[in-house]
């Protein structure tokens, strides 16, 4: 943990996540209001945009939680990203958002979507605190709420781990680019 | 030269990137076309760009640019040139910085640069 690189700038304060937050919210509250919402995020990266955004909401609405494989590359076949915990909830006929902490290529949201779709949801849509489509490979996502378009940059915080550290920051911040994997 | 089934990577980075495509049930075709760019007066293809990838699913061809800056100005050259003759063909240039964050993301190293 000492070896750490260190936050070189803090790009999106506390304060302005939580004004786009409940902006955010105010929005899904006009749309949602009378549904039967359900509200999914992939841990860990979405738990606490999750947490904050349905604690902005004032109306029902249900959460649940999916953890998917990461690609571990190496030669030969990469074998295929699966779900390592499954949602508890049914989707057949509820409205589903899905909850993420950032888009930017949109493999793994494309994968959700697909997995997310075949259980028959009356709506399926993606609200993202965070999106960098200059990385984007996926072109078509059903994006209908996006926080802040963000640079191309190694972000941390609010979410976003390096090594599963800095998740815990309630800003988002850059992470100085000193180690030769943090780009 | 690497292999995967269906393919002969030119670079490693590529062999990679098709991996992360398997690996999230992306369908991929490995330059499965070249887009002719410039003609001689004789009407042969003088110059031509062939995309490193087509993904059928996304109608998106894709190339890959790992490092050199001097390939990057080339390849963007091409790319503006095939947007002009071909516009509507979705082609998209995943840069360097792209590949690195991607492998950054999975606590991978970049290939060696090309």
């Amino acid at each position: 943990m000492n070896s750490l690189p260190p936050i070189a700038e803090v790009l999106l304060s506390e304060e302005q996540i939580q004004d786009r937050v409940r902006a955010l919210a105010a929005e899904i509250r006009r749309d949602y209001t009378g549904k039967d919402a359900l509200f999914v995020t992939v841990l860990k990266g979405g738990l606490y945009f999750l947490a904050d955004l349905t604690r902005a909401l004032d109306m029902h609405v249900a959460i649940d939680f999916m953890a998917i494989s990461s690609y571990r590359g190496g030669k030969g076949p990469s074998g295929a990203v699966r779900l390592i915990k499954d949602l508890d909830e049914e989707l057949m006929g509820r409205h589903v958002l899905l909850v993420e902490d950032i888009i930017d290529t949109g493999l793994t949201a494309s994968y959700l979507l697909r997995t997310l779709a075949a259980r028959d949801p009356a709506d399926l849509a993606i609200c993202t605190l965070l999106e960098r489509t200059s990385r984007r490979i996926v072109p078509t996502l059903p994006i209908r709420y996006r926080g802040f378009e963000v640079p191309d940059r190694f972000l941390v915080g609010y979410g976003l781990d390096y090594r599963q550290y800095y998740r815990n920051l309630p800003y988002v911040g850059v992470l100085a680019p000193r180690t030769k994997d943090a780009p | 030269m690497e292999e995967l089934p269906g393919a002969h990577f030119a670079h490693s980075s590529e062999a990679e990137f098709a991996r992360i495509l398997d690996f999230y049930g992306i369908r991929w075709e490995y330059e499965p076309r070249s887009f002719p760019l410039k003609w001689d007066r004789q009407g042969r293809v003088a110059e031509s760009f062939s995309p490193d990838f087509y993904l059928p699913d996304f109608d998106l061809y894709l190339e890959l640019t790992t490092l050199k800056q001097s390939l990057v100005t080339r390849k963007n050259r091409k790319l503006r040139r095939m947007r002009e003759l071909y516009p509507h063909v979705r082609v998209k240039m995943f840069y360097g910085r792209d590949y690195r964050s991607l492998l950054a993301k999975y606590d991978l190293h970049p290939a060696p640069t090309r």
